[in-house]
């Protein structure tokens, strides 16, 4: 190289270190990305105890990673880096095989045992039914859209095994036969569709014995431009967005049902159907404007009696369906809700609890020893 | 067949077998973006802005910021290790003008005594204690942190009070210059170990250009890329086999798991010396290689000429040839490749399985010298490629999975009494990875070089940027979202 070719190569590598540099600097940092649907880091200034300790310099380290420039950008370049590479994976995601459905991993749970035995525990604790179901993972309903012979896959054995673990006081829903078609999950993101959560919904209620009360008419478009977490992880920016739907009618088939939500603990009036969150990231948080430790719904008009749900965020979804059969369901989740369970069913004259959970929050869920409380 | 493997926590492949995973303590790694983007502006820009005389201060400072970021607190103790290196230097060499042979030999003694009690204490001593736990005597396990590059930064400051006495190099002008010697923070971490005798010079006086800052950056990128997009991309894929219970590897996958760490290992050691000896150049520093293609190594002796070529000549120089090298009668000659390759073993890691994977090729080594080498002339030159790799392989295996018991299972698989042959887990992987390892397996070879080379001077001007940029881009990429970038010299 010459001197000029050197000068020229010398600026180009300064100023693509100084440049990203002082833009870090300079630019305003962001507190919440969208694109990640997370909290980034933030600047923290040193103290004497975090500079001898190192705390600072990893938090330091972690703040550069995520206030950097143009962040979302490299993103989606290595994952597109990645694909064009042949990959078939990114960050703990299948690209499936079809190009626009993603699958988060999948990992069974090593201690299944343990878990079922809580569930098992509640219903030698209570008088009531106690009915328990998983959802199996999207990898296990639409398996033929996997990349082949991908390792971390649910096949159907935490099904299995569940079911074979449970006790005498606990009837096991198979729901593996329950979900199918193409537009039961999300292809960007790991919940069912309001589709998905009313097929099961009717395998549920044929096994609780409940009746089932069709809702009228088809279900309505209410966003197209569903990115989910699974997209996120990805970085995967070839995948077209989802729709999303409702389809139960606010208030129910009369018109008397009330959502009564829980968000810190005070009674707030809610709805099946929180059209605002849909203006967020997280637009699943639509389906009873999301996470809270308990949620009331109460219709009048049903035939059957009080069903407490131990939930997790699938049954957002779901309730809506559940309401048309049940004068009451009570959503109970246990991340939020430190209730004895046994009391909680004593007290408001529950009929019927239904534990509830997706294959992959059942296999990670740390809460599930309150079960049994 | 088998179940699948659940991934890793993000951390280095030395950690199998109940070893403490990940370390609190984070060094300063180069392949980071507060080091691209930050540190390494910073120092490049106070250093060019400062005045010829202050610039090696000016590092010093950098380099005692690097060093101290993970663990502040050895700050001091790499301090002591300057004044203790500083002022031995001092009496070896007044002792020697003295005519005082006895004098100076004795300062050498204690220099290295010190730094090799210094090195044993910190990196050794744990393993030592449990190792005596377990046979009843009963020693305190410390727990203590590996300050970050001890085994590197010991060997080359061990060299200077040696490289006097010989007259091999001359003092250090003032403390500074000694200090940024020791700390200077390109080769601090991961080496390439550098003697004083070959750096002494170049802190006094160095040539600053363009033309060596533009080398400098086409070897630092290449060395980015290296570690960050193919070394980092591979080493996933090792992780997994790595994680993959042992009971469960089937032969294919432990080889094709091997075959990845045998990828990963070389491009991040070698991605790392490269972006030192970059970054050297960058301030005008020249830093010999320390990698040469070691993968087209015939024999284990060939692949020891190709591999971290630093260590290897510092042993040769500052522990075999003082033993008598070769020209000793054939049971020294064994004694002495013993205790070379032993302690070669050992520097690695304060783990046992680190000894036998150095005493595997000290047995390799004798047999190819007494016997082997012969035969391997007369056979072709596939051959040797063949055994090469096998015996590296292998190598490899001693080397990475720590625990005895897994390290069996392993090997088991490798030689075909694992969980069969192949399972989907395997066909799923190598799909996935193929394009990466044929990527990887051709820039461990010299062909990209030599094409390059066929390139015409006008087109290489062109190429050359777009690559660099190229390079550039898309390492911010996987650094950005990098939640795999593991440092895999927490042992050394």
């Amino acid at each position: 190289m010459g001197k000029k070719g050197s000068i020229f190569l010398t600026a180009l590598f300064c100023l693509f270190l100084f440049g990203f540099g002082a833009a870090l600097l300079l630019l305003p940092d962001r507190a919440f990305s969208q694109q990640e649907n997370r909290y980034l880091a933030q600047w923290e200034p040193p103290t004497a105890d975090s500079l001898v300790s190192g705390a600072f310099m990893r938090s330091f380290e972690d703040y550069v990673i995520d206030q950097f420039p143009l962040r979302d950008g490299w993103i989606h370049l290595k994952a597109w880096s990645e694909r064009l590479l042949g990959k078939q994976e990114n960050n703990g995601v299948y690209f499936g095989s079809d190009g626009q459905t993603l699958f988060a991993q999948y990992t069974p749970p090593d201690d299944l045992e343990q878990r079922v035995s809580y569930v098992n525990r509640l219903g030698e604790n209570v008088d009531v039914p106690v009915y328990f179901a998983l959802i199996p993972d999207k990898s296990y309903v639409w398996a033929e859209r996997l990349p082949d012979n991908a390792p971390l896959v649910d096949d159907g054995s935490t099904l299995q095994s569940t079911q074979a673990l449970c006790g005498e006081e606990v009837t096991w829903i198979d729901l593996s036969q329950a979900l199918s078609g193409d537009d039961v999950f999300y292809r960007t993101d790991h919940h069912w569709t309001t589709l998905g959560a009313h097929q099961g919904y009717q395998a549920l209620a044929a096994a609780m014995g409940a009746v089932q009360p069709q809702p009228d008419g088809q279900p309505t478009l209410v966003a197209d431009d569903f990115y989910g977490t699974t997209w996120s992880s990805a970085g995967a920016a070839w995948v077209e967005p989802d729709e999303m739907y409702t389809w139960v009618p606010e208030g129910g088939l009369t018109g008397r049902t009330t959502v009564t939500r829980y968000p810190d603990g005070q009674p707030v009036e809610g709805a099946f159907y929180d059209l605002s969150k849909l203006e967020l990231k997280d637009k699943y948080s639509m389906f009873l404007g999301g996470n809270q430790g308990l949620c009331v719904i109460e219709n009048p008009d049903a035939q059957d009696g009080r069903l407490l749900v131990i939930r997790d965020s699938y049954a957002d979804c779901l309730a809506p369906f559940l309401s048309m059969s049940y004068q009451q369901v009570h959503l109970f989740d246990l991340r939020y809700n430190r209730t004895s369970l046994r009391q909680y069913i004593q007290e408001q004259g529950i009929d019927q609890v239904l534990v509830l959970y997706s294959c992959s929050n059942f296999a990670t869920d740390s809460n599930l020893a309150l079960l049994g409380y | 067949m088998a179940s699948p493997a659940v991934p890793p926590e993000p951390d280095g492949p030395f950690s199998r077998g109940g070893r403490p995973i990940l370390p609190e303590v984070k060094p300063m790694v180069f392949s980071t973006p507060y080091f691209l983007f930050l540190y390494l502006p910073a120092v490049l820009l106070l250093y060019y802005l400062a005045p010829l005389r202050f610039r090696n201060l000016v590092l010093l400072v950098f380099n005692l910021l690097f060093y101290g970021w993970g663990e502040p607190v050895y700050i001091l103790l790499m301090i002591f290790t300057i004044v203790l290196d500083y002022f031995a230097g001092l009496i070896v060499h007044r002792c020697k003008r003295q005519g005082n042979d006895k004098g100076a030999r004795w300062a050498v003694g204690v220099s290295l005594a010190l730094n090799l009690a210094i090195l044993f204490f910190f990196k050794y001593w744990d393993l030592v204690a449990g190792t005596l736990q377990r046979i009843g005597i009963p020693m305190p396990v410390l727990h203590l942190t590996l300050p970050i590059g001890i085994s590197f930064y010991t060997f080359q400051t061990m060299t200077y009070p040696v490289d006097i006495y010989r007259g091999d190099a001359e003092l250090p002008k003032n403390l500074v210059n000694f200090g940024t010697f020791v700390t200077l923070f390109p080769q601090l971490i991961a080496g390439p170990i550098i003697k004083y005798k070959e750096l002494a010079d170049q802190m006094a006086y160095r040539i600053h250009s363009p033309e060596q800052f533009a080398s400098g950056v086409q070897t630092f990128t290449i060395g980015l890329a290296k570690k960050v997009l193919l070394a980092n991309s591979i080493g996933q894929l090792w992780d997994i086999y790595l994680a993959t219970p042992g009971g469960q590897l089937t032969t294919l996958g432990a080889w094709l798991g091997i075959l990845a760490f045998s990828l990963q290992l070389y491009f991040d050691f070698s991605g790392y010396s490269d972006m030192a000896v970059g970054m050297g150049r960058m301030m005008g520093f020249e830093f010999l290689a320390n990698f040469n293609y070691p993968y087209l190594a015939k024999s284990a002796t060939e692949f020891w000429r190709r591999w971290h070529i630093s260590l290897g000549s510092w042993f040769r120089e500052y522990l075999y040839i003082p033993l008598g090298g070769n020209r000793v009668k054939a049971p020294r000659l064994v004694f002495n490749l013993f205790v070379v390759w032993a302690c070669t073993g050992i520097w690695h890691g304060a783990s046992w399985n680190f000894l036998i994977w150095g005493l595997y090729y000290f047995l390799l080594i004798v047999f190819e010298r007494f016997f082997f080498s012969k035969v391997l002339q007369k056979l072709p030159g596939w051959v040797g490629h063949l055994y090469g790799l096998l015996i590296v392989m292998v190598g490899w295996a001693l080397f990475a999975v720590e625990d005895f018991s897994a390290m069996g299972l392993y090997l088991k698989a490798m030689f075909g009494l694992g969980a069969g042959w192949a399972d989907g887990t395997f066909w799923y992987y190598l799909r996935n990875y193929l394009p990466i390892l044929l990527i990887a397996a051709v820039a461990a070879t010299p062909l990209a070089a030599t094409l390059w080379r066929k390139l015409s001077l006008r087109s290489r001007q062109v190429a050359i940027p777009a690559l660099v940029l190229a390079g550039l881009v898309l390492a911010t990429a996987y650094l950005v979202d990098g939640t795999y970038n593991p440092f895999l010299y927490f042992r050394f």
